[in-house]
């Protein structure tokens, strides 16, 4: 991969603003397979500077924010619209209470004018095995509300992803928000390593979620991003942890476990031997933190 | 305003409408060159198409302050020696502008948080932390007596 991309003048295409999601669901019947949905424009400008992507419709979907945006709970699920924002999850207080690893991966995304604009919904589309909001759904059990004008579904997002920048969303479909059961017992947590402290991409990163019962683990769930062409849903050592008691031993036996499920790769900004060495120390440090072990 | 959609933001405002303030740096969102205000919030404008801005406020740092009226925030920057090229800076004021409006007295660990986004080849980012702390200073000042 180079690290230079050369840019270019954006091609031209097609502009189209709709002003409801029932429109903007016409759209993308009508127009979907020549398109390309365009939310904050973090990831979508570069791919249309860099001319990797010439779309013949590039269908804004800002104006839906009234439909889409916004975090609100309702009957023990937590749901948070496509287009939220990542400073919006940073500072709301249901997701720092209820998804909390989903609020601290927000608060680290790129910086303070990439937060800004970029959405949860687009972060999820784009796919990056890296993408930050990732493994906190994974952990936390979201699920991606998928439309089309043909009906609705929903994945767990860790079925979502498909490959390396692909996902199972159809040309007609669009993401329109994620939603995660919320139980008052369960922490999580997330932590990452970057090559620098800010406006940087997470060379590894692991959230977890876990209740504590009577000093034992339960229902817990480890998940890893930018460590496999995919986020992951780490299984083994999710499963390693349910019902042990929640002290070092246990921490350090799933902490390496999930080391060996990680399968990542060797690139410009870390070695596959460091990678895994990562997932093993943050994955401690995250289920530390989970019991009260460490900051 | 009527144009073509598929440029960016910063495009529009410094290639078309002379408001050459903001500056394209990387033109990929990372160097905070081109930092506008949209709704007070500060974004990079080379990844916001032209069009979406319809309907929200824009402000760049022409909308700040000028040669005659400096903001408070500029003046802190002069005063503590924050500029010394001035390339990075209008996206850096505008930063600073959108942070006080929100966090009227941020720490020191707050205000390198927010500048991340803002890179700077000359200064070495200390004088620039200090002017904002002083322009949050003389913002709090202004604040009590209008």
């Amino acid at each position: 991969m180079n690290a230079f991309q050369y840019l270019a003048p954006i091609a031209p295409f097609e502009f189209e603003a709709p002003d409801s999601v029932q429109e903007l669901l016409a759209l993308l019947r009508d127009e979907g397979r020549g398109a390309r949905l365009v939310a904050g424009g973090t990831d979508l400008m570069i791919g249309l500077k860099e001319r990797l992507l010439q779309p013949k419709v590039v269908i804004d979907m800002s104006r839906l924010r009234p439909e889409l945006a916004g975090v609100y709970l309702e009957e023990g699920l937590l749901h948070i619209g496509a287009l939220t924002t990542f400073s919006e999850l940073e500072a709301d207080p249901l997701v720092a209470r209820h998804a909390t690893a989903l609020g601290v991966a927000a608060s680290q995304v790129g910086t303070l004018q990439i937060r800004n604009r970029g959405t949860i919904g687009g972060n999820l589309a784009n796919a990056s095995p890296a993408a930050d909001a990732a493994p906190p759904l994974i952990a936390l059990s979201a699920l991606v509300r998928i439309r089309s004008s043909r009906g609705q579904r929903a994945v767990p997002v860790e079925r979502f992803f498909t490959g390396v920048k692909t996902s199972g969303l159809l040309p007609d479909e669009v993401i329109t928000s994620v939603e995660l059961p919320v139980e008052d017992e369960a922490r999580s947590w997330w932590a990452r390593f970057a090559r620098r402290n800010e406006n940087v991409i997470s060379v590894v990163s692991v959230a977890a979620r876990a209740e504590l019962n009577s000093g034992r683990f339960e229902r817990c769930r480890i998940s890893l991003g930018a460590v496999a062409p995919t986020p992951i849903l780490a299984t083994m050592a999710s499963d390693a942890l349910s019902g042990k008691s929640a002290d070092g031993a246990t921490i350090e036996n799933a902490a390496k476990m999930a080391s060996l499920e990680s399968r990542p790769i060797s690139d410009v900004r870390a070695g596959a031997e460091y990678r895994r060495h990562l997932v093993y120390v943050l994955t401690k440090r995250v289920l530390s933190k989970l019991v009260g072990r460490g900051s | 305003m009527r144009t073509a959609p598929n440029k960016s933001l910063c495009d529009l405002l410094h290639d078309e409408m002379g408001l050459t303030g903001t500056k394209k740096g990387c033109d990929t969102g990372e160097c905070g060159a081109c930092t506008v205000l949209i709704d007070g919030r500060p974004v990079a404008s080379c990844l916001v198409l032209a069009p979406q801005a319809n309907g929200h406020e824009v402000t760049t740092i022409e909308g700040l302050g000028d040669d005659v009226n400096l903001h408070p925030i500029q003046d802190a920057f002069l005063e503590l020696d924050g500029v010394q090229c001035g390339y990075c800076i209008p996206g850096m004021i505008v930063t600073v502008a959108g942070i006080l409006r929100d966090n009227p007295d941020p720490t020191e660990a707050e205000i390198r948080r927010y500048l991340s986004g803002n890179l700077c080849r000359c200064t070495g980012y200390q004088q620039q932390v200090d002017a904002v702390k002083l322009a949050a200073k003389k913002l709090r000042e202004h604040r009590k007596t209008a």
